[in-house]
């Protein structure tokens, strides 16, 4: 019913998008988020522009995942204002549902649809959301399938794959919207140690095509090898951020310094 | 006694083959002094309770006589089944004229075919035959049950069902053959590869509106006698009231459940008013307030007969009862299935209808038949309010001349018959619940 | 974090974006409820006015006035005096809530208790038992009650004896009869200084308390396990039986008696009352049976073993291991089968024992009319119970979410 409309609308954004900030994807100015009396975002300044790879670490409950998470509106910030693709998220359905399909998310628990194969996994979005045919659809799908390089599970259920293999199924999932925008929520922290190489070199891959990433994770690897930039948030604060050879070997805060002497 | 969790003990020798029977026997019934006394008591009263009931119900009985005089006259002690027996008819079809009794047997001939192929694994789209088999089978039935006159609505939704068994049938035919769905099946059939191509489905619909043509004007000229309701009863009518009620209550109960759960203030309140006025009163009075209540509500020289407000009754709280069962369903599927519905742009309607619901619907199926049984249970209820279910139709055995005064077999009858749908239903829903806790599973 | 609600609602900056009325969620949020609350008015509006014309059309009269209106009947059975032509409506509402409550309490005890030992049963290690408990709980949760109910009223309450044959279940003591007008129990009529045997049963009761903390405490302190059951019990007995014996048991028995053709004396129960009670308790004891049994398998085995390698004998291991963990799996449905032996008592109906429904839906109804008020009438009696029983719950709920935090 309104997705015909918020298509065509977003056809139409495109291009404005393209004339006025082509390189700012994201953009956090003062944001600010409570749960109840407890304040997660304080004051979140961040500009990601088009093809960055950010990296956000910090100690758990910090906010990192609820700052990645109102990129895309699952959590509603309360005051400031987010900018994405040059659409300010507010209440505005119409540009909720457009950022959705032009932002990919990656979670922990990789959240594929149990009862559906891994090929219906990666239709879903693109034919009822997309409004693509399900042939079209199919042939993507089997694309990225390849991409991440299990094309012979299309016809599996999530559940008989190893959780390598459904994270992997899940970053297809994503990119078969075609996105222009990657965020990935801890997507390592559920794996054991042996996939988890898996499914880095796959988002390393992506990375190297040139996609937004926003990355929550732990894995400081990843991040020196591919981060354009590393962000560590304590207690709802951008603590400190900075390219990832600073990051790593000059870190400028006690908190950073604390921080990477427990995890490295 | 010792109370549950059987820890076996790993024993030293590894158990004998040989006597697995008698060890068997020794180690769940006589493992120690208090439960050899205890299985010795419990053989005596099985036996006494077994033999009391054979002797009454199988060997003391009487199976062929007229009247009850007759039955006291060949045995006093046993169990006159002759009369149960002499209103099999009623039972089962109440007062349905006795030559019409192949329109009951055919509509539910039309069901079962209807319902099968919801189990036959090779067949796709479940979901639309169960879909269908809720919406227009009961126009079908309804037709073939009430009889009558024909208007025009009814002709269309008459010919809607049968062009939907029809197609339904052929589907699971091809389903089970070559794994397809029938639309597959006649699009590669007229020689297009792609399933989704237009033209083939031009053709299938062209098709299908011949065949609606066809069948429309078959049935213009099929009538069948009009057979008011009053002469509906026994197992007949249990099951429409029951059938309707859990047909109707699914639907409605979908959507009590998710007005329920939803974030608009108005609709939560509306939902669970509804849900807990209906739950927390006892279904007698529901029916009580149906049939003194729903006169007054109706517009004037609007006449509701009593079949129907028992049914809409009927409807009213199961879908109450259905609302929490779909809730327990809803609460098992995860939030994060919802967020990644949404992370990749679904609506709400979208995510409910093709992440959460089908998820959901898997779940509640166990609960699904339990509401059912629940409901069967249930419906004997109408028998107060002077309908002829079963228990209508086995209670007026006992006011039948020549059986005046037979009541308690037809009651350990009509136990009976409830024991076994109820607990072949309860059985069944044990068994999908094992089976659905283990699919998909390597 | 001390900051005000203003800010945290206020917007810093405003979004880039027009207000798009369509497309607001706020305003969808409420035009759908607006919407609701509308299509609910409506039908609302259609029901009442149609109500409204038909009572005027019949010429039937609304409003509660009746209650104080005598009714020309009675019940037989009521737990408070009443009499025909007097009584008015209000008092036989009393008197049906009072039957309803009176025997679905009964019946509650005596499912819950049946419904463990039938739980425990199937449980058991003897597979004989366990199977018997198991066909107990088949036959009758498989089984609509109704027609227990009345297969229990035509087939055993209905073959009772005549008065003068009264089967007699104190053995020979000619207390408790049985026959086919009821069943009829000695009662008790107290006597001046029972109120003493009161005084002594609570001081009794504290007493144990007290015993019983100290014993704790003591074995908190020396971890000598004091043992409690024994004494508590001994206390219980020994201190209002001796107080009962010193003030010249100031308690007598009403004893029926068979006066001609009937017995006086003692307390009454009629045969619909006895069927109900022991219809309902049997048939809900199946359920509560179930319960029990999928509460204590739901403690993970591993408990067992865990509370084994403690040392703990079977005994311990079930009050303090096993029955602590059970419970809040057993409690929930428990309270919610108590809910429905309270609505399932209305099959009263079916063989005349008077309950609220019997009386008030049915006699009063086709006395009085007044269905609205009637019917609404009942229906509340049995939601204010059903509130009170979820309230009940609430409190369980949340003492067991204290204790697991």
């Amino acid at each position: 019913m309104t997705e015909t409309k918020t298509q065509e609308a977003g056809k139409t954004r495109k291009h404005l998008v393209s004339a006025a900030s082509s390189s700012v994807m994201i953009e956090f100015t003062q944001v600010n988020k409570w749960y109840d009396d407890f304040h997660v975002l304080k004051n979140i300044d961040l500009t990601v522009h088009q093809g960055e790879r950010i990296v956000v670490c910090g100690p758990s409950g910090s906010g990192k995942s609820t700052l990645i998470r109102c990129i895309n509106h699952l959590e509603e910030h309360q005051s400031g204002s987010i900018v994405v693709d040059g659409i300010t998220l507010n209440r505005n359905l119409k540009n909720i549902d457009y950022i959705r399909t032009e932002v990919g998310m990656v979670f922990q628990n990789f959240n594929l649809f149990p009862h559906l194969t891994i090929l219906e996994n990666l239709c879903l979005g693109p034919i009822w959301a997309r409004k693509i045919s399900r042939a079209d659809a199919e042939d993507v799908a089997m694309k990225y399938l390849e991409r991440v390089k299990i094309p012979e599970q299309a016809e599996k259920y999530p559940e008989q794959l190893s959780g390598g293999q459904q994270q992997r199924v899940a970053i297809a999932r994503s990119l078969c919207m075609n996105p222009k925008i990657m965020l990935f929520d801890e997507p390592t922290s559920a794996l054991d140690p042996e996939m988890i190489k898996e499914v880095l070199e796959v988002m390393i891959e992506l990375a190297d095509t040139g996609m937004t990433m926003v990355v929550v994770t732990h894995e400081m690897g990843f991040a020196q090898i591919v981060a354009d930039r590393v962000i560590l948030m304590d207690k709802g604060e951008i603590v400190e951020e900075n390219e990832p050879v600073a990051f790593f070997n000059n870190p400028q805060h006690e908190r950073t310094k604390m921080f990477l002497s427990q995890i490295l | 006694m010792t109370i549950i969790k059987p820890v076996e003990s790993p024993t030293v020798t590894a158990p004998l083959s040989k006597n697995s029977a008698l060890r068997w026997v020794r180690k769940n019934l006589f493992n120690s002094v208090f439960n050899t006394v205890l299985t010795f008591v419990m053989l005596y009263f099985v036996y006494v309770a077994g033999k009391g009931m054979w002797s009454w119900g199988i060997t003391d009985a009487v199976w062929i006589a007229d009247t009850r005089r007759e039955c006291f006259a060949i045995s006093i002690d046993g169990a006159c089944w002759a009369g149960v027996y002499a209103w099999f008819d009623n039972i089962f079809y109440g007062r349905y004229p006795r030559e019409e009794l192949w329109r009951i047997n055919l509509g539910l001939v039309c069901l079962v075919i209807w319902m099968v192929p919801l189990w036959l694994p090779r067949v796709k789209a479940k979901i639309s035959i169960g879909m269908t088999t809720v919406f227009l089978y009961p126009f079908l039935a309804g037709y073939l049950f009430s009889g009558g006159a024909k208007g025009v609505f009814m002709q269309f939704m008459v010919t809607a069902a049968i062009v939907c068994l029809l197609v339904n049938t052929l589907h699971a035919i091809v389903g089970v053959c070559s794994g397809r769905s029938l639309l597959e099946f006649i699009v590669t059939l007229f020689g297009k590869k792609n399933a989704s191509s237009k033209r083939g489905r031009n053709i299938l619909v062209g098709l299908f509106a011949i065949i609606f043509v066809v069948i429309y004007i078959w049935q213009m000229n099929w009538t069948v006698e009009r057979i008011p309701w009053t002469k509906w009863g026994g197992l007949f009518l249990t099951l429409v009231i029951s059938g309707i009620g859990i047909a109707m209550a699914l639907p409605s109960g979908i959507l009590l459940a998710l007005g329920r759960r939803s974030n608009l203030t108005i609709v939560r309140v509306f939902s669970t008013t509804f849900i807990e006025l209906f739950r927390s009163v006892p279904v007698i009075t529901v029916l009580f307030m149906a049939t003194t209540m729903f006169p007054l509500f109706m517009p004037q020289g609007f006449v509701l007969n009593k079949l129907v407000q028992v049914i809409i009754a009927v409807c009213m709280f199961n879908a109450a009862y259905m609302a929490e069962t779909v809730r327990g369903g809803l609460q098992t599927i995860p939030k994060r299935q919802f967020e990644a519905a949404h992370t990749i742009g679904l609506g709400y309607w979208q995510t409910m209808g093709l992440i959460i619901m089908p998820q959901a619907l898997k779940h509640m199926i166990p609960n699904i038949v339990g509401n059912f049984i629940t409901l069967l249970k249930d419906t004997t209820l109408v028998s107060i309010i002077g309908l002829f279910d079963v228990l209508g139709m086995l209670r007026s055995i006992s006011k039948d001349s020549p059986w005046l005064g037979l009541h308690k077999e037809p009651l350990v009858f009509g136990a009976f018959l409830f024991f076994v749908i109820c607990f072949a239903m309860s059985k069944y829903s044990r068994h999908l619940e094992v089976k659905l806790s283990t699919s998909h599973k390597k | 974090m001390a900051v005000s609600d203003n800010s945290k609602k206020s917007e810093q900056i405003k979004p880039k974006e027009q207000f798009d009325f369509f497309h607001d969620e706020r305003v969808r949020s409420v035009l759908y409820q607006l919407l609701t609350a509308a299509a609910v008015a409506l039908v609302a509006w259609f029901l009442i006015s149609n109500t409204s014309k038909n009572l005027e059309a019949r010429g039937m009269h609304t409003g509660f006035s009746f209650l104080n209106v005598a009714a020309g009947f009675d019940s037989y059975f009521k737990l408070i005096p009443n009499e025909a032509g007097v009584g008015t409506y209000g008092r036989i509402f009393v008197i049906g809530a009072l039957n309803t409550l009176y025997v679905s309490l009964l019946a509650i005890v005596a499912s819950t208790i049946l419904g463990f030992f039938i739980g425990i049963l199937r449980l058991s290690s003897n597979w004989l038992v366990s199977k018997v408990a198991l066909a107990y709980v088949e036959i009758f949760r498989n089984t609509p009650l109704l027609i227990q109910i009345v297969f229990w009223y035509i087939s055993v309450f209905s073959l009772l004896p005549r008065v003068r044959n009264s089967i007699d279940l104190s053995g020979g003591l000619e207390l408790v009869l049985l026959n086919n007008r009821g069943l009829y129990l000695p009662w008790p009529v107290p006597g001046d200084s029972l109120w003493l045997t009161g005084i002594a049963l609570i001081v009794a009761i504290i007493a144990v308390c007290v015993f019983r903390r100290w014993a704790k405490a003591s074995q908190d302190k020396t971890g000598q396990i004091v043992p409690t059951i024994i004494p508590s019990c001994l206390l219980l007995i020994v201190l209002p039986g001796a107080v009962y014996l010193l003030t010249g048991m100031p308690l007598e028995w009403d004893v029926p008696k068979l006066a001609g053709l009937n017995f006086s004396g003692g307390a009454t129960l009629p045969p619909s009352f006895v069927t109900l009670l022991v219809a309902l308790s049997a048939y809900h004891a199946s359920y509560t049976a179930e319960m029990v049994r999928a509460g204590i398998l739901s403690v993970n085995s591993g408990q067992y073993d865990a509370a084994r390698s403690l040392g703990l004998k079977q005994g311990r291991l079930m009050s303090l291991v096993i029955i602590p963990q059970a419970m809040p799996a057993i409690v929930p449905p428990l309270i919610s089968n108590w809910m429905s032996t309270i609505k399932n008592s209305s099959l009263a109906i079916a063989i005349g024992y008077p309950d609220l429904v019997s009386l008030f839906m049915q006699t009063s109804l086709n006395q009085a009319g007044y269905a609205i008020e009637l019917v609404s009438m009942t229906m509340a009696f049995y939601m204010f119970v059903s509130l009170i029983i979820s309230g009940l719950l609430n409190i369980y709920n949340k003492r067991i979410q204290l204790v697991e935090r």
